[in-house]
């Protein structure tokens, strides 16, 4: 579903990302780990195609990024670690605007059980944005996903800063997403959780992808000592 | 660039800044200076009840003289008052600075007097509040502040990346949001431009060309409301913090607004000084003793003056003469004077024109200054109507002056024993001479004598446009 060719990316001198190369099959959770500055944000910005990649090619379902971005941009969708969104709106009327941005024009009923399903209680839907807490805004974030119905959803350290209740329902709203059949690339600092939501992790070091594979036989404690170990 | 996400973008924009309670409070604001601008733009118009009613107890003055000699009617006079235009509501320009009846006599061009400056304390020069003043001055400052966290905040907060992803063009998000933030300034705008419809339409003296002027007020502050919006997106996408595109557009306002215009006149009247009104009739004065003195007999240029005449009449005295001699006197001694003050005048009027040139051609770089040209010119309170005014009224002096040495020519008797002529002239004469009737300088003048302001602000809302296609080539999300 997702792939990295050779990607690399220079900002000026700095070397962000060197060569590289990733396979993400669909219905897969992979989760990107690494110290700040290791290069997972640039990558999930040349998967957005809001980047554009000194080197290589990203492609979302075979489709390259940077040569049809129509096609890619209905198949992403994007949460970012924290979800602001607009403030003076409330979670409907952000949904609304965001659903109806991407081309759809979904009604008040489907939109109240988007976030609904997201998590987000129904006495919340109508109440301006910034008076929810960051995990309520993720959940907004999640909807927005699901109203455009995305393939892919590209989260952005979206447990940081989460309480543990926060960040269970947030890991069982990605299950069920993945369940779905929708795909999960997610960028992140939590180990605990990439063990408890990923299906696959990847280690990222000064711009290098030192470690890749799959999480099922480990356990947090192991993939934390595998962390430490190749950072 | 897609319309319907234009639209969604606009829509969404305005849904955010009109579910925010500071918005109310602006409103609030604008609503309380508008009804006090109003009330003042009222108050000063209806002054021209005044004028009128003044211009007619003068021409009923002039008419009510019983028979009398010509020339003591040439000193009696008469009043000229300028009447407002009906838009100085809107706009007072330079109106209160500049004086509104002259007393218009023979030999004699008086100043104009009567401004409200004159009778006013000093703190006038602060300022007053039109609604003109309150939409070119308040008005920007409020789209800054609506506008100036449009696209950085999205970017900071992460929601820019949002919207891209969701399919939306960087073309389609700066228009979008520059199209909601002029569809609020415009509507901001709308309090103003509806009280001034309600005025004209209860005014009893509105023509269709005030209408023709309002339209183009109503384009021009439109168009400058879409260029100030354009703007304010074009910084804030520009901005590296919603801290720094606030500086940055207050600064702006800061140069366009206050230093600009201010610095433009200052250095105006240092480059092209005006005489004091001391010097300007000292200098007029000067002027008309080259010619002689009519009222010595000995004087070169008046006594070779009566002999040509005389020779072309064949006879010997100005008593054989077939006309009153000290009539023809007088209108040849008008003729030198007015033209010696025309000439004046004229040098001075360049002067001043020299002066206001900087600031009209400054508003090619601040469309703050031509928006507010433009207005002044098209109410009729401008520089320009009030020298309108001016010309009119030394036009109607001297014609009122030459009528009075031609009655004099033609019935007082040059020989006190020619019994077929009198000493006095018949007080119909008074009536036959028109009441001075102002007319304001046409649109298409007002228009004229605005263009590089009128193409100033047609070229800013072009430039507007080509600055933010140009920046959502170059934009980035990160």
């Amino acid at each position: 579903m997702l792939e990295a060719i050779n990607l690399s990316k220079k900002y000026g001198e700095h070397q962000a990302l060197k060569s590289l190369n990733l396979n993400v099959p669909a219905g897969e959770t992979y989760c990107l780990l690494g110290q700040n500055g290791a290069g997972k944000t640039t990558t999930i910005n040349l998967f957005l195609g809001l980047l554009k990649p000194s080197g290589g090619k990203t492609l979302i379902n075979g489709v390259e990024v940077n040569m049809d971005k129509n096609t890619t941009n209905s198949m992403i969708a994007y949460i970012p670690e924290v979800v602001q969104l607009y403030g003076n709106l409330n979670g409907l009327e952000n949904l609304e605007f965001f659903s109806r941005l991407s081309g759809h024009n979904h009604s008040k009923k489907w939109l109240v059980s988007l976030l609904s399903k997201a998590g987000l209680k129904e006495k919340h839907h109508t109440k301006k944005l910034s008076s929810y807490s960051k995990g309520m805004r993720q959940k907004v974030g999640v909807a927005i996903a699901l109203s455009k119905n995305a393939q892919v959803i590209f989260m952005d350290e979206p447990t940081s800063g989460l309480d543990p209740q926060a960040t269970a329902e947030f890991t069982a709203i990605c299950k069920e997403l993945v369940s779905e059949g929708k795909t999960i690339f997610m960028a992140t600092h939590d180990i605990f959780n990439a063990v408890n939501v990923g299906s696959r992790i990847g280690i990222m070091k000064e711009g290098e992808l030192i470690h890749s594979g799959k999480t099922l036989d480990l356990t947090a404690i192991e993939l934390q000592d595998l962390y430490l170990k190749t950072i | 660039m897609k319309k319907r996400t234009l639209l969604i973008i606009a829509k969404q924009f305005c849904a955010s800044v009109f579910k925010s309670k500071a918005i109310y409070l602006l409103v609030l604001t604008l609503v309380v200076l508008l009804v006090i601008a109003a009330r003042s733009g009222v108050a000063y118009y209806d002054q021209n009840h005044y004028r009128i009613d003044h211009q007619q107890m003068a021409r009923e003055s002039w008419e009510g003289n019983p028979d009398k000699h010509p020339h003591r009617m040439a000193h009696f006079g008469t009043f000229a008052f300028r009447l407002k235009h009906p838009l100085s509501i809107f706009d007072f320009g330079v109106e209160s600075f500049t004086g509104n009846a002259v007393f218009l006599e023979a030999h004699k061009q008086n100043v104009v007097n009567f401004s409200e400056a004159s009778f006013s304390t000093g703190l006038l020069r602060f300022g007053e509040l039109s609604m003109a003043m309150v939409l070119q001055t308040i008005l920007p400052l409020i789209i800054f502040f609506i506008g100036y966290s449009a696209i950085v905040a999205d970017r900071e907060n992460g929601t820019l990346k949002i919207l891209l992803t969701q399919g939306a063009k960087w073309k389609e998000i700066l228009f979008g949001k520059a199209l909601g933030l002029s569809a609020i300034s415009l509507l901001f705008c709308l309090p103003f431009l509806g009280t001034i419809t309600f005025i004209l339409l209860t005014e009893e003296h509105v023509v269709q060309d005030d209408w023709m002027r309002f339209a183009i007020i109503v384009i021009a502050y439109s168009l400058v409301c879409f260029i100030l919006s354009f703007i304010t997106i074009y910084v804030s996408l520009k901005s590296d913090s919603s801290k720094n595109a606030l500086v940055k557009l207050l600064g702006l306002w800061l140069l366009m607004v206050i230093l600009v215009p201010r610095t433009s006149q200052a250095i105006g009247a240092y480059f092209y000084e005006t005489p004091s009104k001391v010097e300007f009739r000292a200098a007029i004065e000067q002027d008309v003793l080259k010619y002689g003195d009519s009222h010595d007999i000995n004087d070169p240029f008046f006594k070779a003056l009566k002999d040509s005449v005389l020779q072309a009449n064949h006879v010997k005295t100005v008593e054989e003469l077939p006309f009153n001699y000290g009539g023809f006197l007088m209108s040849k001694g008008e003729r030198i004077s007015a033209n010696i003050y025309g000439e004046h005048h004229k040098q001075l009027l360049d002067q001043y024109r020299k002066q206001n040139q900087l600031t009209q051609w400054l508003a090619i770089i601040n469309p703050f200054l031509a928006l507010k040209n433009l207005s002044m010119s098209v109410s009729g309170t401008d520089f320009e109507s009030y020298v309108h005014f001016q010309e009119q009224a030394e036009d109607y002096r001297y014609k009122l002056a030459q009528k009075m040495n031609s009655l004099q020519m033609k019935y007082i008797t040059p020989n006190p024993n020619d019994k077929t002529k009198g000493s006095q002239v018949s007080r119909d004469q008074w009536k036959s001479f028109s009441d001075f009737q102002y007319t304001q300088l046409t649109t298409e003048a007002a228009i004229l004598n605005v263009k590089v302001s009128i193409i100033s602000i047609l070229s800013w809302f072009i430039f507007s446009i080509a600055l933010l296609v140009y920046g959502a080539k170059k934009a980035t999300a990160i």
